[in-house]
């Protein structure tokens, strides 16, 4: 594949990356955020095998391929196995309206883009715009943390934060080495299991959503 | 044995104790292995003290890598295994006791210890940036599960507070290795191995482009800032660090947020190289700063005496980087010995608390009167932690703000240390008034008078003993380790 396509390929999925994570800002509800997210790890997956293609660099592909099984088929599974188990509503209430949110999100997406091109030379070694991309996947991320009091809602909102950063990672130079990458999806599995056993022991003692918690103070 | 194979030991060790720990039932084996186990890691930490000291810094496998930077921080976590597994056996006594722990869950309770003691091991013997992250994010794993171990509502509330916003947090500082990382490659004109290793990362330094290296310097110092307690990033670490069982508090507080200024400083060490000293100096001002001015009115006002350690752990890495961000040697020097004499003294005030709250049934500062009358041990010991805290001579800690005071005025940041010092007073006083009210009066009928346990307090006079050393000697083999520390930060 020429550098050209494989360029061209990653702008247009890096705008599919940013779309799914303004689908989740938008998602009334919970389901649509986790499938929202789902999608977007198979972007991510496949913005691996191009880069995999274009460079040469098999761990790439190995990389898409555990994205695909661990954040586009493991992590929403666990999210979805949770929900049923605890039945909680499905609708999301945000903290902020809905349309405040997107408008943020409009800014950071923006701030982000012009941010990566006060940068010199060194955006060569990142491929097409995969940086500015991935540090508004990032913020968005912490937005839709930050916006919305549910903690399921809050763990997409990780996810797409992590997404935000292997996409990144993959476009500077050749990738992460592979071991440091499969070290950090394992870190990002277990870190949702424990946070996933911390949402089902709250729903079991007290029956609230964790997120809703706000005893300590001061 | 080699040296190399000391280094990836050390980690090893207590994982392979927590993993053995799973498969035993009996109490007292349990505590047996738990005390062994944390000496067998200071013993470790400080045989490649011995050797680093001797021989200078030494690589592992590729991926980690002891200097004199790594060895302070090795030994401040091989002390406070020890004297927290020391004070375990008398908590875990009173645990079981109360009901608060059921005994068929002890073993997970140790093994957690161990897994979150080997974490921060790898965090902190780290070479590769990539490794020092992971680790850096299974600290929070197996703290979470800490932290929330009793399962109450508020063990509960404070760990999912914990590891969602530290785990976003530290979300961000990946994206700063990324930066880092992709700068380096950029470079060498290609990945080379190690190219992700921070000692080749430095000897490249300052070819790196600056305008990729700030931004992700910014990304690090926000992400790693979150783990380390840096206001405004800060929210969890009070609720964490006091609703945690108290030897996993004094873990947290003592070593855990250490070990995150540890990441701070491995990059910030990149960044001066990269672009000067002056950009990420500035920003650990800020920070700094803002962590010291934030803490001091939740410290005056507050009423939890675990809060309260919490708050005033905020204050402390705030003086960590404020003696980084003034810079020079001596705030280096200062930062760094302010890392080990904050570790001991709040890991020591830590497990005193825990004491104070089981023997009066709360943790309400203005319910316990009267410490010293019904344990003058433990009274002593609160009285004295609270004094070397608030910054009194002869303590250790007044050696260490005194250096980051000096560093500030020499660099002529006036206002800054001014601001610093008028935070300092009122912590002082407010710290001061609140344990003097613990400490002096008559205690309440319902406190109990239970006698004091010989071994729980051998761990804490540990912490003791070095507190007083190192207010009023500096051992020469720990000045010589801190001056090249510094060395090897600014050069």
């Amino acid at each position: 594949m020429s550098v050209e396509l494989a360029t061209r390929l990653i702008d247009v999925l890096g705008a599919l990356l940013l779309f799914s994570t303004l689908l989740i800002l938008a998602a009334g509800q919970l389901f649509r955020a986790i499938y929202a997210v789902a999608v977007q790890s198979v972007f991510l997956a496949i913005a691996g095998a191009v880069l995999g293609a274009a460079t040469g660099n098999p761990d790439l592909w190995i990389i898409a391929g555990i994205t695909v099984v661990v954040k586009a088929v493991l992590l929403p599974w666990l999210l979805i196995w949770v929900v049923r188990r605890i039945q909680i509503p499905r609708e999301i209430e945000p903290v902020i309206p809905i349309n405040a949110t997107l408008a943020l999100a409009a800014g950071i997406v923006v701030l982000a883009f012009r941010l990566a091109a006060s940068l010199g030379p060194v955006r060569q070694a990142i491929t097409g715009n995969a940086l500015p991309v991935g540090i508004a996947l990032i913020l968005l991320g912490v937005l839709v943390m930050a916006s919305r009091r549910k903690a399921l809602v809050q763990m997409v909102g990780l996810f797409a934060s992590d997404n935000g950063i292997f996409f990144t990672a993959m476009a500077v130079s050749q990738g992460m080495p592979l071991i440091i990458e499969i070290g950090v999806i394992l870190d990002v599995v277990l870190g949702a299991l424990v946070m996933g056993i911390l949402v089902l022991r709250v729903r079991s003692s007290v029956d609230t959503d964790i997120a809703d918690l706000e005893d300590l103070r001061g | 044995m080699m040296t190399s194979s000391l280094i990836w030991l050390t980690p090893l060790l207590p994982f392979a104790v927590g993993l053995a720990m799973l498969l035993v039932r009996d109490r007292r084996i349990l505590a047996t292995l738990d005390v062994a186990g944390s000496l067998a890691v200071l013993g470790l930490t400080l045989a490649i003290a011995g050797r680093v000291v001797q021989g200078g810094p030494v690589s592992a496998l590729g991926i980690f890598r002891a200097d004199e930077v790594a060895v302070l921080f090795l030994l401040l976590i091989g002390l406070l295994a020890v004297a927290v597994s020391l004070a375990t056996l008398g908590w875990v006594r009173h645990e079981l006791a109360r009901g608060q722990m059921r005994p068929e869950r002890l073993p997970y309770y140790y093994a957690l210890v161990h897994g979150f003691v080997a974490t921060m091991l790898v965090t902190v013997l780290a070479d590769n940036l990539g490794i020092l992250w992971i680790a850096m994010e299974g600290t929070t794993i197996t703290s979470a599960l800490l932290v929330g171990f009793h399962g109450d509502k508020h063990g509960l509330e404070a760990a999912w507070k914990y590891i969602i916003v530290t785990t976003i947090g530290i979300s961000f500082g990946l994206f700063g290795t990324v930066l880092v990382y992709g700068a380096a490659a950029h470079a060498q004109g290609g990945v080379l191995a190690g190219a992700m290793n921070w000692s080749s990362i430095v000897a490249i330094a300052p070819r790196l482009d600056p305008g990729i290296i700030r931004i992700g310097f910014i990304f690090v110092m926000v992400g790693y800032g979150t783990k380390a307690g840096l206001a405004p990033m800060h929210m969890w670490l009070p609720d964490a660090h006091s609703q945690a069982p108290t030897p996993v508090s004094a873990l947290l507080s003592g070593a855990l947020i250490k070990c995150a200024l540890f990441g701070i400083i491995r990059f910030h060490t990149i960044a001066r190289a990269a672009c000067g000293p002056g950009f990420s100096q500035g920003l650990l001002l800020t920070f700094g700063l803002v962590s010291v001015v934030v803490a001091t009115p939740f410290i005056l006002a507050q009423h939890d005496l675990k809060r309260l350690l919490g708050y005033h752990s905020v204050e402390h890495v705030g003086i960590i980087a404020l003696g980084l961000g003034f810079g020079g040697g001596l705030g280096t020097y200062g930062a760094l010995l302010h890392v080990i004499n904050h570790g001991v003294t709040k890991a020591l005030v830590f497990l005193v608390a825990g004491d104070v709250i089981g023997r009066y049934g709360t943790r309400d500062m203005r319910l316990i009167r009267g410490l010293l009358g019904i344990a003058p041990l433990a009274g002593t010991l609160l009285l004295m932690g609270a004094f070397s805290l608030a910054g009194t001579p002869p303590f250790s800690i007044f050696i260490s703000e005194l250096m980051v005071i000096q560093a500030g005025i020499a660099a002529g940041r006036y206002v800054m240390v001014a601001a610093f010092l008028v935070m300092v007073v009122i912590i002082f006083a407010g710290l001061i008034h609140h344990v003097g009210q613990m400490v002096f009066g008559t205690a309440a009928a319902s406190a109990s008078r239970e006698r004091e346990l010989p071994m729980p307090m051998l761990g804490l006079l540990l912490l003791v003993a070095a507190m007083v050393l190192l207010g009023v000697y500096l051992p020469a083999r720990l000045d010589r380790v801190l001056a090249r520390a510094t060395e090897i930060i600014v050069g």
